[in-house]
């Protein structure tokens, strides 16, 4: 169990590798959008150790839909690419690969590379459509076919994927990636199968599954009993909601029956917006969130899901969408929020439990850029990843800071400003921390990033899914909500704009970008903080002398070199802060 | 006399090396010093002279190289010692050290506390200026400003400042700009200007790169000059050389003005070391993955066809280093690592140690949790009255207690059993490092030998290459010091690079050669100033590479000292196209960028053929000193095996598992199915059927 637990750590690792280093578009090899994973032939995930929590949460979907469409059409050398919301997948963007493993004349392992292409051939450039109406606005459909045969392209499918995607032979090179990955995984899976033997992977992969199982029992054994139902607000961009998208949720843990139940039928029906969940982010997420909670020593497979009972509804915004409800954005917004409100509510089982709220939407600084590039007239499209922080705060530990969302939660890498100014006629002017964005608490939310971006000599399109204005990350037991997210535009005499929650905006050179990313929430009450954690945070220029004062009642002099605490000022500061509270 | 002496100062033991004029090898250990690691190499200075019957200062009067690797570097690095340090970068852009790159070593484990960056922000202050992508200046440098920075980085009382400003790759003037005024207006402070520290595209890693080397150079000119002064007073007259990350020695002023080349001084070593022995064993290729076992940690490195390969990659501590460095993985795992199993009934090795203090619970210094250490003397493979070269006694009984209670009973299963188990694990952590090198460098560990080095070597090498598929483990004669062994016997190198985009379809064939005929003379200088003659000098040029559209490079040599047509450009990008197709199995028509060319310099150290004193007869009997009662699964319990005496036994000797080969500082596994031959060199040749 020992060493095959490791083979399949080491395959996926070699998959990873492979795709991590050959892909093209940027949320590819530079911001590791993408995912590696394998199921046995019942549909078992094995070991999910690496990987965004949102891709491999649900991963058995994807071979699932392959043996519902295909059923015994199945044969070695075949791979077939998946982007449908409807058939197990994330979201349009997300072109998943998955090829069957032949092990003695039968399919084995299914193995699967998932990445975020840079474009899926929108109406408009970008890979999320949060104002999509249905998923006609939402580009190019693979609904689940053969794009490999005896191991060599169907040429059809090619054609029709670069006829429709903005740049082709950007898309072509991620191909080759993900089928790089796969191919990998396939062949070393044949090889770890005719060293141990077929039979005894088989067995193991059981076991591990049970094993999985036997952690998760343990873990939620020792959680308090209880049941726990909350709403929260997100952003709205319909008439439908004008004061914001209502996000409910029950969640009951049974540590007799060794259990957690999560209830999400009582969600809003399908929007007219591309947010709308699929089944496999809305599964996901909650496979994260209760994980999460679980510990990290819990394996992520299917064995340890199996104690997590989740209700979800066909036609919910938050459960299964129903066609031809638009769902590209299933991977950021909704599903953003859906993970640490589920957190949070284990906050009220227990004070040392959850985390408070993170990031929830995309900040400007991740835009999908597009236009011409002026230094060598070539047209490009791209997603940036930078700036995509504000970590929620947990009991014991501030906010992680490249944390983006839960559906990442801190595996994205960030742009290299040097890279981003090379492949995108862009500059960028400024990339910092945020101050005073990250919620105040015991243990205070990541901030967010100050981002100033503008275009060289052409017109620049940005086009970016944000949220969490109206109703930020919140903070829990007592700590503060992070900073709202704003993203706005400064015109050449230097005048600022806001920009819509839903940006699709061209920015003309003279012109500026201005992202302001949101913090993510505090955890625990302010004033209980320590004195040398806020100095700390005002040296590293995360929060400023006043809000040490007015929101922490930490009193700071900065008359010398250093600064430094003023003890007995602080004292007496909190002290009147908590009078102040009680009355 | 000309001597030769060769040092690598550790963490516990600082390891000697003497070469003396006849070729014969002779190796020492003296405990580190870690205060003041020259007293350290002056006792072990002294344990020589005294074998060789001589006084200190007749000893290094009679030295003619004396060579030094040294983790001051890396320690200050881990240990935070480095100088108070401040960064000056583009406004803007403070916090570029503490975004590093994003990503996370473990997506699940969320109960953590994100780094601090290496140089605090506070003294981060941001400089008015802009260059672009392609060098063009969007804002010009404020002088004003630039000198009120100054005056601020005073009044901070920094030590040394890092300067890193965004694209001085593509035009370094405001950087060198900078130089000239910290000279101005804070003499004698040193600073690091990353277009010269590091000239590569990603400014988080160049500005690591930049902040490390600055910050190491109060504390790193203070230990070498300390070093130097001392040897130098005790007689010392040959060159001093120090070895570098790049695998190869360099002289003491080089790394004064570059003391990131000092990160990795030491490991860095090893492969040169498995290169040389397995050479001087006559064989033909070199293909090799060589490992590095101690108490604590589990090195790892390659020799592929001979050459080592090389990375700017390294990271400390969670810092890129970013100098051209001979790829070395360490991960935790060792004699201390501590066995446990976790709720579900999986066990699990490391990465916590028992450290020295306690220590495994057979070292009988309070340890009760079971440790590598323990389950290997409790299997039997350890000699409980003749541990660390008979320096220490272990304690059975403990270790048999630690493992029952933690892992015997958890698990239902007897003693050696759960001793067999934990051996299995930390067997598999090692061979998980193992694969992340070989897989990222696309290797296929089955056509690769194994050279073990280090204590822990012989007790776990031969299942650890079991599992790769590898099929001949090779234990050098200098297996006990296998890094200082690999400074006495490395080259003089150096790297030189420089950030010059240009691409295969529209090649700028002017400007490429210019910079590599820089480069070549940068490379000769360099060699000139190292005294080494032509016959010795080798030149080797390299660029880093992509397809259109990565973002990420390959790095891909070159044979020719300039691109001079269609068809050197050809041969070039098709040598890019392979690398590119062995490491990811597809190669695209797409346009090849190349971004940076460097040149290794490189003075070839004189080869001869060294003698490691072997006594015995060859052909001869192995000598025997009894039996123990060792556990392995293989054979499905106990069995007494023969006890080899290595030290006793001459070349030429078979020895045919299972059996253990005792060697003063380490013991040897040999599993059934495999057979061990010893070699006139000194060497051991184990076969894996």
């Amino acid at each position: 169990m020992v060493i095959l637990r490791r083979r399949f750590e080491a395959i996926i690792s070699e998959m990873i590798n492979a795709l991590f280093k050959s892909g093209r578009s940027g949320v590819l090899n530079t911001a590791m959008d993408f995912s590696c994973s394998l199921t046995d032939a019942n549909f078992q995930s094995i070991s999910l150790a690496q990987g965004l929590p949102v891709h491999v949460g649900a991963i058995d979907l994807i071979p699932r839909a392959i043996v519902a469409k295909f059923g015994e059409d199945i044969r070695p050398g075949d791979c077939f690419v998946n982007n449908s919301g409807y058939l197990g997948n994330t979201h349009c963007a997300d072109f998943t690969v998955c090829a069957p493993v032949f092990v003695e004349g039968k399919i084995a392992f299914y193995v699967i590379a998932r990445a975020h292409l840079g474009d899926i051939g929108f109406p408009t450039p970008t890979t999320y459509g949060p104002r999509s109406r249905d998923v006609y606005e939402e580009g190019l459909i693979l609904p689940c076919v053969r794009i490999q045969k005896d191991y060599r392209d169907v040429p059809e499918v090619i054609d029709i994927c670069r006829a429709n995607i903005r740049v082709p032979d950007q898309f072509y090179g991620d191909y080759l990636a993900v089928l790089a990955a796969v191919r990998t995984g396939e062949s070393r899976l044949r090889a770890v199968c005719e060293k141990y033997g077929a039979g005894i992977v088989r067995q193991f992969v059981d076991e591990f599954q049970n094993y999985a199982e036997r952690m998760a029992r343990r873990a939620i054994a020792a959680l308090p009993k209880g049941r726990v139902s909350k709403e929260m607000l997100y952003d709205s961009e319909t008439d439908l909601y004008p004061a914001g998208i209502p996000i409910r949720a029950t969640v009951e843990v049974d540590p007799e029956a060794e259990l957690v139940t999560v209830d999400l039928r009582d969600n809003v029906d399908n929007l007219p917006l591309g947010i709308n969940m699929t089944e496999s982010t809305t599964t996901a997420a909650v496979m994260t969130a209760v994980l999460n909670v679980l510990g990290a020593d819990v394996p992520r497979c299917t064995g340890s899901f199996r104690r997590v009972q989740l209700l979800m509804r066909e036609g919910a915004a938050i459960g299964k969408p129903r066609f031809p409800a638009a769902t590209s954005s299933a991977t950021t917004n909704l599903c953003h929020a859906l993970i640490p409100h589920l957190q949070s509510m284990f906050a009220d089982l227990r004070g040392d439990l959850g985390t408070a709220y993170g990031t929830i939407g995309m900040p400007g600084s991740c835009a999908v850029v597009s236009g011409t590039d002026t230094r060598h007239g070539r047209p490009f499209v791209n997603q940036l990843i930078m700036g995509y922080w504000g970590g929620p705060a947990m009991h014991g530990h501030d906010g992680w800071l490249t944390y983006g969302s839960g559906a990442s939660q801190g595996i994205l890498w960030q742009s290299s400003v040097e890279v981003v100014e090379q492949q995108q006629p862009i500059i960028v002017e400024r990339l910092e921390v945020r101050m005073d964005s990250g919620g105040a608490g015991e243990w205070e939310g990541a901030p967010g990033a100050d981002c100033v971006i503008r275009p060289r000599e052409g017109d620049v399109r940005f086009m970016v899914n944000s949220a969490s204005r109206e109703n930020p990350p919140s903070g829990v037991g007592g700590g503060l909500p992070g900073a709202a997210m704003l993203i706005a535009r400064q015109d050449r005499d230097g005048r600022r704009e806001d920009l819509p929650i839903s940006v699709d905006t061209v920015i003309r050179p003279g012109e500026k970008l201005l992202s302001s990313g949101c913090g993510g929430g505090g955890f625990g009450n302010p004033l209980r903080r320590t004195p040398e954690k806020v100095l700390a945070a005002l040296k590293t220029g995360r929060i400023s002398v006043e809000r040490a004062a007015s929101v922490y009642g930490v009193i700071v002099d900065t008359s010398g070199p250093e600064p430094v605490v003023s003890e007995a000022a602080t004292l007496a500061r909190r002290e009147s802060m908590r009078q102040g509270a009680l009355q | 006399m000309s001597l030769k002496i060769a040092v690598d100062v550790g963490g516990t033991f600082t390891d000697l090396v003497l070469e003396n004029e006849n070729g014969l090898v002779k190796t020492y250990k003296a405990p580190t010093t870690p205060e003041r690691i020259v007293d350290g190499i002056l006792d072990g200075i002294s344990l020589i002279a005294a074998d060789l019957s001589l006084t200190t200062r007749e000893l290094l009067a009679g030295c003619a190289r004396f060579s030094c690797g040294t983790t001051a570097a890396t320690n200050a690095i881990l240990e935070k010692t480095y100088a108070r340090t401040g960064l000056i970068c583009t406004e803007g852009f403070r916090d570029t050290l503490t975004i590093r790159e994003g990503g996370k070593a473990d997506t699940y484990t969320i109960a953590i506390d994100y780094p601090e960056p290496y140089i605090p922000r506070h003294l981060t202050l941001g400089l008015r200026e802009r260059m672009n992508s392609e060098g063009g200046v969007e804002l010009p440098l404020d002088e004003a400003q630039a000198i009120a920075i100054l005056r601020e980085m005073d009044r901070l009382q920094v030590q040394a400042i890092a300067v890193s400003l965004l694209w001085s790759i593509a035009n370094p003037a405001h950087e060198i700009r900078i130089g000239e005024l910290i000279a101005e207006h804070l003499p004698g402070v040193p600073y690091s200007l990353s277009h010269q520290t590091s000239p590569t595209i990603r400014e988080y890693r160049r500005t690591s790169a930049t902040a490390i080397d600055a910050s190491l150079k109060p504390l790193v000119g203070r230990t070498i000059k300390e070093l130097e002064s001392r040897l130098r007073a005790a007689g010392l007259e040959g060159v001093l050389t120090l070895m570098t990350s790049s695998g190869g020695q360099t002289a003491v002023d080089e790394v004064l003005a570059r003391p990131i080349n000092l990160c990795l001084s030491g490991p860095s070593a090893a492969p040169e070391s498995a290169r040389s022995t397995i050479r001087a064993e006559g064989e033909q290729t070199c293909n090799a993955i060589v490992v590095d076992m101690g108490g604590t940690s589990f090195d790892i490195s390659i020799v592929d066809n001979w050459q080592v390969p090389m990375h700017r990659e390294g990271v400390i501590d969670g810092n890129v280093f970013g100098v051209a460095s001979v790829e070395v993985k360490t991960i935790g795992a060792g004699g201390g690592s501590i066995a446990r199993v976790d709720a579900g009934g999986f066990i699990h090795v490391g990465p916590e140690s028992a450290k020295s203090v306690p220590g495994p619970a057979c070292y009988k210094r309070g340890g009760t949790r079971p440790t590598v250490t323990d389950a290997n003397l409790a299997r039997g493979f350890l000699d409980p009255a003749n541990f660390a070269g008979g320096t220490m006694t272990l304690s059975e009984h403990n270790a048999a207690d630690a493992i029952r209670s933690h892992i015997a009973e958890p698990l239902d299963m007897d003693v050696d059993q759960a001793a067999s188990l934990i051996g299995l694990t930390v067997e598999q952590n090692m061979v998980a490092a193992i694969e992340e090198i070989t897989i990222k460098r696309g290797v296929d560990p089955r056509e690769y030998i194994m050279v073990a080095g280090g204590a822990a070597a012989g007790l776990h090498a031969v299942p650890i290459a079991r599992e790769l598929g590898i099929k001949r483990v090779f234990v050098p004669p200098v297996a006990g010091v296998l890094s200082a062994f690999g400074i006495l016997v490395s080259d003089m190198k150096t790297t030189f690079s420089r950030s010059v985009p240009t691409a295969s379809d529209a090649f700028d064939h002017d400007r490429i050669n210019a910079v590599l005929a820089d480069l070549g003379a940068e490379g000769e200088a360099y060699l000139d100033r190292m005294g080494i003659p032509p016959e010795d000098r080798e030149i080797a040029f390299s660029v880093e590479a992509r397809y259109r559209g990565q973002v990420w490079q390959l790095s891909v040599g070159f044979e020719t000292r300039q691109i001079a047509g269609p068809e050197h450009l050809a041969a070039l990008t098709e040598a890019f196209h392979q690398v590119h197709e062995r490491l990811y199995f597809v190669r695209s028509t797409d346009p090849v960028e190349f971004t940076e060319w460097s040149v290794l310099a490189t003075g070839r150290a004189p080869r001869r053929v060294l003698d490691h004193g072997v006594t015995g007869l060859p052909g001869a009997a192995p000598v025997h000193k009894g039996a123990r009662s060792i556990y392995l699964r293989e054979l499905g319990g106990r069995q007494q095996v023969q006890v080899v005496d290595g030290a006793k036994s001459g070349a030429d000797v078979s020895i045919a598992g299972p059996a253990l080969i005792d060697q003063p500082l380490t013991t040897i596994v040999l599993y059934p199915g495999t057979t061990a031959r010893s070699t006139a060199s000194g060497g051991l040749w184990i076969d894996l059927h």
